[in-house]
């Protein structure tokens, strides 16, 4: 791709030519047919595309969670597509922060006892309390998923993510379950994040509106990257329009 | 309803563990009901026909030595059907080649066959030849076990004559199904006793009994008039000194046996409803869960237009075919297991014929027991699934809330738990019913494996008693006749003696008011230290000088305690005045019944000054069995027993049985944990895969998301495991209770170890179990379940 992420900035993944297959009884879907692309540090990157494009495919295989069938992935400058099981989990844990459509919080614990799930497990987290206060959310520090509503459990997903301090977040239509107003204020806390931390954030949607946050955006379909574009200036969340 | 049925069927092979799991346990349940029920069966069966076809008697009457004309007086008795006189006597055998003498029990026949009451069962051989005077007919295992075989040579020894007789036949008796001597002994020595049939005539010679009986038998026209047929009988030979009258349920061998079968009863009816329980709840669990997860398809299905009823059944039937699979299987296993009773049966017991047969009828009912838990198991999920209302259910169900939980107000406490401890709790008390059918599985499992230790501690523990703490003498010698001091001093003068202890044994009815009991009261030295009794705190009792010594279950049956008077009314003929006695003491003893007295004492009661019938020796360290040579020859001597040689048959064979009944119990006790842990976990598995797969996309290992429901079953295991023990001794004691009787009391003891090892094996059983959950973590797809909705 020739638009590089450049700006002289670290590369954190360098995917080259990256394939997935996926084997339903006898048919063989072809996710990913050749994906190269540069991720830099400290980017906003939002990857564009419609459903069955293959960018799920690929967030998950830069996220450690499934493995190639064929290309590279390079994390710095290991190879990530080589990494064992045992391997993918620690660089889970140390490295990268989820975010989902449905915001998977632990039904029966509490906000911050949510995000205490990954502090737990992190070498160097921001506390509970704090990566709540990040989202907006202390003050609903003591209740239950149940008890919030989507965009508010959503931001505590969030918090869970950043907690650790992931040196990447990835998001997968974050906002795909949510209205208009909600969603803009989950893309904010997004950008907040990755303006404040300098958090590697990848956002990937199928709501080109959401395009214009972004430092680039890469369009996806048919498993291929079709371009890459650079934005010029980074919108913000008042400007977007869907 | 052909698509519902693949739907089913598909259901199924998604979860074949949990399928398999459900399967087994109803396999378990189902194979011991056909193996204890066909036992049963078989038993009561062969037992019935047995009794019929040789004319077991309803009755038995021991006495001094009555005129053989007095059963035709008995059989005009109304009531009494038919009655026989015969000599029945214990004598001492001699098996050519053997050191040590045997004891034979001397019973009388016709010298030609004639359809008598208790007839023998004719295996090998034949009956007497008309006017030999040498022949007998001895028990089909005493020849095998002695080696002796047709045409062999025995002798017996009556009265210091020795009498060779020459082996005819090989035969079976419904009198001797069980076979042993006497209630203490528990266990059959097929070496050691034998039955020795010998024609009248020689009967009559060599005991002195010339046209004379001293056992009676008889049968009745119907068991309520036996009662009066006895007392009536008792009147008639008042003068001829009854020792014992008996009814068939009483008669040792018949009791053994009618117990075995009644234990057999109550097990056909508690053991298999145990595990269809456990299966009727794991089917709960699981078909509730599958309710709610489908709560939209089942909608749709109704919305298509299934009727409730179609609805309701199409769960019922994956509960059904799970149950119908495990009966299946059962019918192989349970006949092979029943077939492998009988084999132990036919160790223990006499039959002319015992085999294992397959009973349709209880092969049906197997399958209608399984049937119908399994339908009870998934009643409240068909009814839930019946009740759904097609527009709601397509609606996403109310979320579950979180609650928060006792704990929580222990905020320290809380705050240290970490996120794993916070769900763990949290979990627990979201899904309490579930949790406790966890914790339920693993208390019965428990409760099962201690009752199965406990009975071999208790056995164990009440024959070390009785054998090592009671009797302290190595050898028992019983004499023909009543000895007098001299005696006393011979048997002091044998080689390898020690130390010896007279003994006089003596048969009495003991009475208080209406309450009374057959009981042979053992005369002994004060201070003796050969036979000690106990009591309940295991510390010494003397017989001290006067009165009697009771142990419990004597005292308990006769409604007495210390201080109390009980008539002896003396049961052999000589002595006729019946006499009060004072109940100083009461100690405890397991095996069969006793009273105890002074030996001089006892001896005044009989007007005598001093009388013995036995001696208690104890021998020289490793001589046991030379003394019992020298012994052998005196011509005084009826019988030796030997102590080690009887708790060591008692406990062989007990504890070949109780081995395998515990490797069962093992077995079933771990199919139950597992099963239902391996179950509960695998619902809460599903139900929770979402979040656990998310902790996993967090870079939490296998083994740390693992680790929050291992935890989880340990918790719950550990608290089934607590509960256990409690229920566990609750069994122990109904057990005490089923099993007392005038044969044996099972003390409640308890080794540690039983605890230990139950704790061990639990362990183990929840191991296993979260093993196989484990592989289900393992699988668990994260980008698959992350993708979809729930």
């Amino acid at each position: 791709m020739s638009e590089d992420a450049g700006n002289g900035r670290d590369i954190v993944f360098r995917v080259r030519d990256l394939c997935k297959d996926y084997r339903m009884g006898e048919v063989t879907v072809s996710a990913l047919r050749g994906v190269t692309l540069d991720v830099a540090a400290g980017e906003f990157l939002v990857i564009l595309g419609p459903s069955g494009s293959g960018k799920s495919t690929l967030l998950n295989i830069i996220g450690g969670l499934d493995a190639p069938t064929a290309g590279e992935v390079y994390f710095r400058d290991e190879v990530l597509t080589n990494y064992t099981d045992a391997q993918r989990t620690r660089y889970r844990r140390s490295r990268i922060g989820f975010v989902f459509q449905f915001y998977n919080l632990m039904p029966n614990l509490t906000a911050e006892e949510n995000v205490a799930l990954a502090t737990e497990i992190a070498d160097d987290p921001i506390a509970p309390i704090e990566a709540l206060r990040l989202v907006g959310l202390e003050a609903r520090r003591a209740h239950f998923p149940s008890q919030m509503s989507g965009g508010e459990q959503q931001r505590v997903a969030i918090a869970r993510a950043v907690a650790k301090r992931p040196e990447i977040l990835l998001c997968d239509e974050p906002t795909g379950a949510l209205d208009f107003s909600t969603g803009k204020v989950v893309l904010e806390v997004l950008s907040d994040i990755n303006v404040r931390l300098g958090t590697t954030l990848v956002v990937i949607t199928h709501n080109a509106a959401i395009g214009g946050m972004g430092d680039r955006v890469v369009r996806m379909s048919d498993g291929h990257a079709r371009d890459i574009v650079v934005n010029a200036r980074r919108l913000t969340t008042d400007e977007l329009e869907w | 309803m052909r698509v519902l049925h693949k739907k089913l069927l598909r259901a199924l092979l998604k979860t074949p563990g949990q399928s398999l799991a459900v399967i087994m346990v109803v396999l378990c349940g189902t194979a011991c009901y056909i193996c204890i029920a066909s036992a049963y069966r078989n038993l009561v069966l062969t037992r019935d026909t047995y009794y019929a076809q040789y004319r077991f008697a309803d009755f038995e009457i021991y006495l001094e030595r009555a005129p053989r004309t007095v059963a035709a007086r008995l059989s005009a008795i109304p009531g009494a059907r038919r009655v026989r006189g015969r000599i029945v006597k214990d004598v001492k055998v001699d098996v050519p080649g053997e050191r040590e003498s045997r004891i034979g029990r001397l019973i009388s026949m016709p010298e030609t066959p004639e359809p008598v009451l208790n007839d023998i069962c004719l295996r090998r051989g034949r009956y007497f030849s008309e006017g030999a005077q040498n022949e007998v007919i001895v028990n089909e295992r005493f020849a095998l076990h002695n080696g002796l075989a047709l045409g062999d040579r025995i002798d017996v020894s009556i009265e210091s004559r020795r009498y060779p007789l020459r082996i005819v036949g090989l035969a079976l008796s419904p009198e001797y199904v069980y076979m042993i001597r006497n209630v203490q002994e528990l266990v059959p020595s097929f070496e050691r006793f034998g039955i020795l049939w010998v024609p009248e005539p020689f009967a009559e010679t060599a005991l002195d009994m010339r046209e004379a009986c001293n056992n009676i038998i008889g049968v009745v026209d119907e068991i309520a008039v036996l009662d009066g047929v006895l007392d009536r009988a008792e009147q008639t030979l008042e003068s001829y000194g009854v020792f014992a009258k008996t009814k068939r349920e009483d008669q040792i061998s018949n009791r053994f046996l009618s117990d075995e079968i009644k234990g057999l009863g109550v097990s056909a009816r508690i053991v298999p409803a145990i595990f269809q329980g456990i299966a009727a709840l794991i089917l709960l669990v699981l078909l509730n869960r599958m309710v709610r997860t489908e709560r939209t398809q089942i909608g749709l299905l109704k919305a298509y237009g299934y009727t409730n009823l179609q609805v309701a059944v199409h769960y019922l039937q994956f509960a059904l075919i799970l149950a119908a699979l495990g009966t299946v299987g059962a019918f192989g296993v349970g006949q092979w297991l029943a077939y492998e009773m009988v084999q132990i049966y036919v160790q223990f017991y006499q039959f002319p014929l015992l085999e294992a047969r397959v009973y349709p009828d209880v092969l049906t009912r197997s399958v209608g027991i399984a049937l119908g838990f399994a339908v009870l198991g998934a009643l409240s999920a068909a009814l839930r699934a019946a009740r759904i209302h097609p527009a709601e259910s397509m609606r996403p169900a109310a979320p579950r809330h979180a609650h928060r939980v006792w704990l929580e107000r222990f905020t320290r406490v809380w705050r240290r738990l970490g996120f794993a401890g916070k769900m763990i709790c949290r979990n627990i008390s979201r899904n309490a019913f579930r949790a406790g059918i966890s914790a339920f599985g693993v208390m019965v499992s428990a409760a099962i494996l201690i009752v199965g230790f406990f009975t071999v501690d208790a056995f164990r523990y009440g024959l070390h008693m009785q054998f090592y703490e009671m009797q302290r003498h190595d050898l028992k010698v019983s004499f023909q006749l009543e000895q007098g001091k001299p005696t006393y001093y011979d048997v002091l003068r044998f080689a390898h003696v020690r130390e010896a202890e007279p003994v006089l044994e003596y048969p009495f009815e003991m009475r208080n008011g209406w309450r009374k009991k057959d009981i042979i009261v053992t005369g002994l030295p004060r201070d003796a230290r050969l036979q000690r009794l106990l009591d309940a705190e295991g510390a010494h009792v003397d017989v001290g000088e006067d009165g009697l010594s009771l142990d419990e279950h004597v005292a308990r049956t006769l409604g007495v305690a210390v201080g109390d008077r009980v008539t002896l009314k003396p049961l052999m003929g000589r002595i006729k005045k019946e006499r009060e006695v004072v109940v100083r003491r009461v100690y405890r003893q397991y095996l069969g019944i006793g009273a105890y007295m002074n030996i001089d004492a006892l001896s005044r009661l009989l007007d005598e000054p001093f009388a013995m019938n036995a001696a208690l020796l104890r021998t020289e360290k490793g001589r046991n069995a030379d003394a019992d040579v020298v012994l052998r020859d005196v011509a005084a001597i009826a019988s030796i027993v030997s102590r080690d040689r009887a708790y060591q048959a008692v406990l062989d064979t007990i504890a070949q049985s109780m081995k395998v009944m515990n490797v069962m119990l093992v077995l079933f006790a771990g199919v139950i944990a597992f099963a239902v842990i391996y179950n509960v976990t695998s619902v809460s598995l599903a139900e929770r895969q979402r979040e656990l797969a998310s902790l996993r996309v967090m870079g939490l290992t296998i083994s740390e998301v693992g680790r929050i429901l291992y935890v989880e079953n340990f918790v719950l295991g550990g608290l089934g495991l607590i509960a256990g023990f409690p229920c566990g001794f609750a069994l122990c004691r109904l057990l005490i209770r089923a099993y007392d009787s005038d044969l044996y009391r099972l003390p409640f003891h308890i080794e540690p170890r039983t605890l230990i090892v139950t704790t061990i094996l639990t362990i183990a059983f929840i191991l296993i179990a979260n093993l196989a959950v484990n592989v289900k973590v393992r699988r668990l797809d994260l980008v698959e379940v992350l993708k979809e909705r729930e």
